[in-house]
């Protein structure tokens, strides 16, 4: 097995250190974790230069073993493996004329190792600076959509044009629908009826907001796995996780929190939100809260 | 699913939108995390919409890997030797000749079995390798501050306050100073006590965008993080920033402004954190061009 290592490059900033050796010796997850996902023939580049320190210029890097294969998740290579070689040993059994004792005993922990190897990605996955992926295509029938309320004024349409740029952009998220009271922002892949205008969108989308029913919501929901019945209705086809964020205005005056709109972001990825994802998308809500 | 970016150039009495079409989907998956929602307080039930059913199994293992992470990572790596040893004592207690020959069934079982637990050894290995370095905050010295500039907006004040809200709430950051077209208008957070009243040292913003910092953050127009400011000889150009200040980021705010983001761990901004201040930064620019310019 060719083992390269993968060097993803950070996106988007360039991080100064005037540290001049070279860069894979820092392993921690939290400097070095990809923006985007580097072309698997990149190798690491380390640059050190000795000029002055503003123009110091040092790649971080955090090598992982890959196959280079694009496309291909080796994290849950052991699970293929596990279940490679479980088939092939319950084949040896069956082709073995008489299996000895001993035999069997080796079987048993085969398939024993089998079934641990299998479950690994599955422990792996709540690790910290473990990587996983699991999206499937968005099927062909969602489209990209972005309509906004017609009755907002000019200040609150750029809020949520950016707040919905920032959701889908910065998470995993395909598709945004932002509710503050009777407005509306839907961006990103949704399927709604084809051939509408702005307006009658935008309708539709209320209307089925309101048939779900995300009332007096206090506290975020987060299905990372599946959808609520209910929820699948409006969302479009292929929708692993579901993150539902209230926008909540906390009375100081009588104690009372009230729930002013909701957020509700849909990915086609699966644990698509993790603790960090959720507090900025929490923190996103509070920009949106009526002082 | 790569999609074009449409760059809407929009006039000036329309509001930004940010690019009409969706930017291209988002960053990899990292780690899968799982919280269990809280109960609902006043839904119907005709009207509630949770499914439960997967919920409980698997907080328990969320919760058990995280309360025993080194025994997780090692895991794999104790089942996978503790088999191999088990495979070769098998061998040699059942009398079997010392030769890995393959055409026998009992001698093919057990080099699939070795290759199970070599592959759970080295899952296990992997696992190690990456695990984050844990380090811990480092209290800012300094006194606490929030001062706004003069003539601020009270548009751009809210969005400066919230800014700062969602900075402390998801970072670790733990000082900010916004200065925008020459003034100082924000300085928020610990800053350093000045000697003479003991009140925070005010920013000296003539003096900062004369200093190198200024200078090649605005030139290369993106985001430069300091990952441990403390290597770092230009720090001497962030006097009003505590001196225990571990990690910094500098964000240009459009053309006009600079963000001063100080942090209290070293390497504390993830590159999540990274990408969000980026995107605040552009909102701020939007606010605060359109307030002071009109």
């Amino acid at each position: 097995m060719p083992l390269l290592g993968r060097a993803p490059l950070l996106h988007h900033s360039r991080p100064l250190h005037p540290a001049t050796t070279a860069c894979f010796l820092s392993r921690s997850a939290s400097a070095a974790k990809p923006h985007r996902r580097a072309p698997p023939s990149s190798r690491s580049r380390v640059r050190a230069s000795n000029s002055d320190p503003p123009q110091q210029q040092v790649n971080l890097s955090v090598l992982r073993f890959t196959l280079g294969i694009p496309g291909l998740d080796e994290s849950y290579l052991p699970r293929w493996i596990g279940l490679g070689f479980g088939a092939l040993v319950v084949l040896n059994h069956l082709l073995s004329p008489s299996p000895t004792l001993a035999q069997l005993r080796s079987e048993a922990l085969g398939l024993c190792l089998a079934a641990f190897s299998a479950t690994l990605p599955f422990l792996g996955r709540f690790l910290e600076g473990a990587d996983a992926a699991s999206r499937v295509p968005l099927p062909e029938g969602s489209r990209q959509v972005f309509v906004m309320s017609e009755n907002l004024s000019a200040a609150q349409k750029e809020d949520m044009a950016w707040a919905s740029y920032v959701l889908l952009r910065n998470t995993n998220t395909t598709s945004v629908l932002i509710a503050i009271g009777d407005v509306l922002c839907v961006r990103g892949y949704w399927d709604p009826p084809a051939n509408t205008s702005t307006y009658a969108m935008v309708e539709w989308f209320k209307s089925q907001m309101q048939q779900v029913g995300l009332v007096d919501l206090r506290d975020a929901l987060y299905f990372p796995n599946s959808s609520d019945p209910q929820l699948v209705k409006i969302l479009p086809d292929g929708v692993l996780s579901v993150l539902v964020q209230p926008v909540l205005k906390s009375d100081l005056a009588n104690g009372e929190t009230k729930t002013e709109g909701v957020i509700l972001l849909a990915s086609n990825a699966n644990y698509a939100y993790n603790d960090k994802d959720r507090v900025w998308i929490r923190t996103l809500a509070n920009k949106f809260q009526t002082s | 699913m790569e999609l074009s970016r449409g760059i809407m150039s929009a006039p000036l009495e329309q509001p930004k939108l940010w690019p009409a079409t969706a930017p291209s989907l988002g960053r990899r998956l990292p780690f899968g995390a799982f919280s269990p929602p809280q109960p609902l307080s006043n839904v119907r039930e005709h009207r509630r919409c949770i499914s439960r059913a997967l919920r409980p199994r698997q907080e328990w293992v969320e919760g058990w890997v995280r309360s025993n992470d080194t025994l997780v990572r090692g895991l794999p790596i104790i089942v996978g030797g503790a088999s191999l040893v088990a495979v070769l004592l098998n061998r040699a207690v059942s009398g079997i000749a010392a030769v890995a020959d393959a055409s026998s069934s009992q001698s093919r079982a057990d080099i699939l079995t070795l290759a199970l637990s070599v592959t759970d050894i080295l899952a296990g290995l992997v696992w190690l390798s990456i695990r984050p370095k844990s380090i811990s905050p480092v209290v800012p010295r300094g006194v606490e501050c929030k001062r706004v500039g003069p003539d601020v907006p009270s548009s751009a004040l809210h969005e400066l306050l919230w800014t700062w809200d969602s900075l402390t709430t998801a970072t670790c950051c733990k000082s900010l100073v916004v200065v925008y077209g020459g003034n100082c208008i924000l300085q928020i957070g610990v800053a350093v006590g000045s000697p003479e009243d003991g009140n925070a040292l005010p920013v000296d913003t003539q003096k900062f965008i004369q200093g190198s910092l200024y200078k090649s953050a605005m030139e290369s127009k993106k985001q430069s993080y300091l990952a441990n400011l403390a290597l770092y000889p230009g720090r001497s150009e962030l006097p009003f920033l505590p001196a225990n200040t571990q990690a910094l980021i500098l964000q240009p705010i459009g053309d006009k402004g600079i963000a001063i983001v100080g942090g209290d761990t070293i390497r504390g901004f993830t590159s999540i954190d990274q990408a969000w201040i980026a995107m605040i930064a552009d909102k701020l620019d939007a606010t605060l061009s359109k307030s002071y310019n009109s």
